[in-house]
């Protein structure tokens, strides 16, 4: 947040410049990457559940390699067994797994004979209420903004991620500590937006410990890394575990959310 | 540390059984004869003794001397040389006013320099710079900055252009001492750190020790940054100002009593408008500063000083967001003196630093600050010509408001907050001698005592096995530790208190007038942290007290040096190396939270760090050219190991440079008086890259492309280096003395060099495709400043 005022102050002095330079870079050795979100659509009755894995890549290549030839389940706490069958570019697809509230699923994938576990509890989420548009948003108030109000459920910690799907992506994220029990709301506001734009709002219950997580993506990615003003860049682990093979630790996280979906057409 | 007490008894013993001659005290003050401003770090000397002594920060100075008539010689630098003869056959008061020398003498600023006790000084590692020096640097804006000045020392050096504060000898930048007219100023940046928030008019002297540093000081464990304000002018009423590209300053200062009292009021105001009206909403950025002094004198040995600094940073971008934060610092001096050769200074101090935000849009104010409350009595104490003590005690209470946060009206969803005030007691008592054991050898040794106390009222969460930071082996991160229970603590009750002895000594050998070499040792205990990930603090950084899970951090340093005079002095060189070491420097868990956190013991853990490295410094000191060549050659390091065998720490438990590492820095200053009109002065400077990280593959997670990054600071920017010019014209002095007035023109950044500020990696959102992007602050940057006095 910082940078950007520090960068708007040197925007309108006129005397700060940004360019692409030729960096070359040190390659680490690829990892596996886990994304393994198991969504349960308050609109829908779909269980269609799918994960995707992929290796890590040299930074500055243009394709992410799919892993295609891992074996992927999910164990409920009551021991039932959801096989992921791979169909193609590393996604893994199962159609019967409905996960239930507050129960613990372990996640086993077993990709170049070793083992990675991740275990998990299913989040529930409140409701969206509404969705309110203004014109005065950002720090300089002047962009449009796209405030997706809910209400907190009291005397409990929530914890929240929000994802806009307009022209870019964009993940927002929210624990309740200064607003529990509260109508608050999901922020968007960026100078892209136009008028006529459709945004797709996704509204996830996240666990505590995938907001820890998200919560250090967000610092390492796009204009939030470097700089003075900004956190140490820092590897992010998530909550896959190698068994059989700890320093060849995978990247990304499994977690199980419930969802409230909307969209919207910016006027 | 037994070892250095027991040296210090035996010094002592010495001194006195050497006090049995017939001798008198020679005691006075010395004073610009314009303006009756108290100079500090005069030279009284008695030649034909062989004995000397420079006044303190009141202009001060004591001598014995015995029976008998002599040559008494007053030196300062810029000003006219007083010889006199003196006889002294009873206890004699002496004043001295001091006239400029530029003023009288046709020639160019060829003063007499009498730098010949530097050498012998067991003073080290001490930067002095005249206020003289620094107005004259080229600086980026045309802007005069104590701070921007002193990165072209050797040893001083900052995290990129853009950010706040400095960095010595490899410490960070929360554990230099910044000291206004005694006070501590916790935030010394204007506008992120573009700017000082010291008004160059209003001061009067500084100084920076970087190692070597005297019992007197304690509380960090970098540096001192030691700032006096001037007292103002007591026998006529001045003004002064200036007008440039960022701000304006205007300065007025006169008699109250003449001859006894004076008054001087400074302000500074950057234009409201830093950020363009760029759109149809209210914007605006600006500081502003106000410094005030009142000095009275009641007699010949009382003196009553206050002085006022207030300072805020205002940024306010439409209804949605305000941030404003300053310093606040009032200061009630009595200067007394005992029996002509004990001077005393009791000060009643008051400081204050707060930061507010308000964020429009997320429907929020945020308050935070810390205030204290400082009395020190401190004396120095001549006792005869080769034995000067100073000793004195300090206690400072201080109440730290970590932050409030306040719904901003009643429409908003978020909560009223607040985190628990913390209340802290820091009291030191020292003594310091300065000895000259014999002709060629002379050591300045003491002891500081500092005891901490973490007070009540206070509500501390406790944790399992008393571990706030639990590690998951499994995953390899930190975890914050969920509280078993909070015990209360009432208004007053200790919580927690630490005690620490911090010897200090320096030594100095002479082989002759021109040549020494030195060496000095000093421990020193920070009791406070500024709670900061980021790579550079920023003003919303919080300070926090040591306590019940933050252990106060120790340094130990030592210095050796070779120093030597060329030519009379019209050369100097100075060469130090250094090593230090400091333990329970404390280190952010990956993803730490920091803002509104009440429980910071949850996301740090304890580390160390170390720094080494060699300075020189070679100057030209007269003449029409004059100006310094600065290289340091350092090492800045930080380790947290983790605190069993299985946790891995941060960074893997090894080793990483500081962010403000910087291998070579090589700084060049010149200045060349080409007429009486016109002075040009050049800057260069060249520097390793800063440390930074960078990525050595990526991912993809959620359609966003995540960089996996390489060990912490284990890259570097490409190299910094840049030049600036500046051009300084006084027009012809009229027979009207009365108003005076110049020009000065500067360029900063000659050649247009990009100097990376920062490098971003991250995908490009239109192409898609990864890039590096460098951030480049200041490009070539012209400006013109004018002066003005009358």
């Amino acid at each position: 947040m910082l940078l950007k005022i520090f960068g708007l102050f040197l925007i309108f002095t006129g005397t700060s410049c940004e360019d692409v330079v030729d960096i070359p870079l040190d390659e680490s050795e690829p990892r596996l990457v886990v994304e393994a979100s198991i969504l349960s659509y308050k609109e829908s009755e779909s269980n269609i559940q799918q994960i995707r894995l992929t290796e890590s890549a040299p930074f500055y290549d243009e394709e992410i390699p799919p892993v295609e030839n891992a074996s992927v389940k999910i164990i409920s706490e009551t021991g039932l067994e959801y096989d992921f069958i791979h169909t193609s570019e590393g996604y893994y697809i199962n159609e019967n797994l409905n996960p239930i509230l507050r129960e613990t699923y372990e996640l086993q994938i077993i990709y170049n004979d070793e083992v990675y576990t991740a275990t998990e509890t299913m989040m529930g989420v409140t409701d969206i209420d509404f969705i309110e548009q203004t014109a005065t948003g950002g720090f300089a108030g002047d962009e449009i903004e796209v405030k997706v109000f809910y209400t907190d459920p009291g005397n409990e910690p929530n914890y929240y991620l929000f994802i806009f799907r307009n022209k870019k992506i964009t993940l927002e994220i929210y624990e309740d500590k200064f607003t529990d029990g509260n109508q608050i709301f999901g922020y968007y506001s960026n100078e892209d937006i136009q008028p006529g734009d459709n945004i797709a709002v996704e509204m996830y219950g996240i666990s505590k410990s995938y907001y820890e997580y998200l919560f250090i993506l967000r610092a390492q990615i796009g204009e939030n890394s470097g700089g003075p003003f900004e956190t140490q860049p820092a590897t992010v682990k998530g909550n896959v575990i190698n068994r059989s093979n700890k320093e060849n630790y995978p990247f990304g996280y499994f977690h199980l959310s419930e969802v409230d979906t909307s969209t919207y057409i910016v006027e | 540390m037994k070892q250095n007490f027991s040296l210090f008894i035996l010094a002592c013993c010495y001194a006195f059984t050497s006090f049995a001659q017939e001798s008198y005290t020679l005691s006075g003050t010395i004073t610009d004869a314009s303006s009756n401003e108290t100079l500090i770090g005069v030279n009284v000397l008695i030649p034909s003794l062989n004995t000397g002594v420079v006044t303190n920060e009141y202009g001060f100075y004591s001598l014995k001397v015995p029976e008998g008539t002599y040559d008494l010689v007053i030196s300062y630098l810029g000003f006219q040389t007083i010889t006199e003869r003196i006889t002294i056959s009873s206890q004699t008061n002496l004043n001295f006013k001091l006239k400029e020398s530029s003023e009288f003498l046709d020639e160019i600023v060829i003063s007499q320099r009498s730098d010949g006790l530097n050498i012998k000084k067991p003073e080290m590692s001490l930067n002095k710079l005249s206020i003289n020096t620094i107005q004259k640097m080229p600086v980026i804006f045309g802007e005069v900055d104590v701070i921007k000045s002193l990165l072209m020392l050797p040893g001083v050096s900052n995290a990129g252009e853009g950010s706040s504060g400095f960095n010595v000898r490899g410490g960070a930048v929360d554990q230099n001492l910044i000291l206004l007219d005694e006070a501590t100023i916790y935030n010394s940046s204007h506008l992120f750190g573009f700017f000082s928030v010291f008004n160059p008019d209003a001061i009067k002297d500084l100084k920076l020790y970087k190692g070597g540093i005297p019992a007197k000081y304690g509380g960090r464990v970098s540096s001192v940054l030691d700032i006096y304000q001037r007292d103002g002018n007591s026998r006529e009423f001045k003004m002064q100002g200036g007008i440039g590209a960022i701000s304006s300053r205007l300065l007025a200062e006169g008699p109250i009593v003449k001859d006894k009292g004076s008054f001087l009021i400074a302000g500074r105001s950057s234009y409201a408008h830093l950020f363009l009206k760029f759109t149809d909403n209210e914007n605006s950025a600006y500081f502003y500063d106000l410094n005030t002094k009142l000095s009275y004198r009641l007699d010949d040995k009382n003196k009553l000083l206050f002085s006022g600094y207030f300072g805020r940073d205002v940024f306010s971008l439409s209804r949605n967001f305000k941030n404003t934060y300053g310093n606040t610092v009032l200061n009630l001096r009595w200067n007394h003196i005992f029996s002509d050769n004990i001077f005393s200074n009791l000060s009643v101090i008051y400081s204050d630093y707060y930061y507010g935000l308000t964020l429009g849009f997320v429907g929020f104010n945020w308050d935070s600050g810390i205030k204290n409350l400082n009395l020190k009595y401190d004396f120095d104490h001549y006792l005869n010509d080769t034995f000067q003590l100073k000793y004195g005690l300090q206690n400072t209470y201080y109440d730290f408001n970590p932050g409030e946060i306040e719904p901003i009206d009643e429409t908003s969803g978020i909560n009223y907050f607040k985190l628990n005030n913390k209340y802290a007691l820091e009291s030191a008592v020292y003594f310091s001698a300065e000895h000259n054991i014999s002709e060629k050898l002379s050591a300045e040794y003491g002891l500081r005592y500092s005891g901490f106390y973490r007070i009540g009222r206070d509500e501390l969460s406790i944790y399992e096995n008393d571990s706030p930071v639990v590690y998951n082996e499994d995953r390899d991160i930190y975890e914050e530790a969920e509280p078993i229970g909070t015990q209360t603590y009432e208004s007053g009750k200790i919580i927690s208190s630490f005690g620490n002895f911090e010897p200090r000594f320096s030594i100095a050998y002479s082989f002759n007038d021109n040549q020494s070499i030195k060496a000095s040792y000093n421990r020193m205990a920070q009791y406070l942290h500024l709670i900061s990930n980021t790579s550079s603090p920023t003003p919303l950084d919080v300070w926090t007290p040591s306590g019940p899970f933050i252990d106060p951090q120790i340094l130990d340093q030592y210095a050796f040096g070779y120093f030597r005079n060329f030519q009379d002095g019209i050369y100097s060189l100075e060469t130090e190396t250094f090593y230090k070491k400091i333990k329970n420097r404390i280190d952010y868990v990956n993803g730490a939270n920091l803002i509104a956190n009440n429980n910071i013991e949850r996301v740090i853990l304890n580390g160390k760090s170390r720094a080494y490295g060699l300075e020189v410094l070679f100057r030209k000191n007269e003449g029409r050219f004059t100006g310094w060549l600065a290289y340091t050659l350092s090492r800045a390091e930080q380790k947290t190991p983790g605190r069993t065998p299985v946790e891995t720490g941060i960074n893997g438990g090894d080793w990483y440079k500081s962010n403000y590492d910087k291998t070579h820095d090589v700084s060049i200053t010149a200045s060349y008086e080409a007429s009486k009109k016109w002075e040009f002065n050049a800057n260069f400077s060249f520097q390793t890259g800063l440390p930074s990280t960078f990525p050595t593959a990526q991912y993809s997670y959620e359609n966003i492309t995540v960089p996996v990054y390489a060990p912490r600071n284990s890259n570097r920017l490409p190299a910094y280096h840049r030049l600036d010019l500046s051009a300084n014209y006084n027009p012809k002095i009229s027979s009207e003395k009365d108003f005076r007035s110049s020009w000065s023109f500067g360029i900063y950044n000659v050649y247009n060099r990009k100097n990376a500020y920062s490098l971003t990696f991250r995908e490009n959102s239109d192409t898609g495709v990864n890039e590096a992007v460098r951030l480049s602050l200041f490009g070539i940057i012209p400006s013109v400043t004018y002066n003005f006095s009358f």
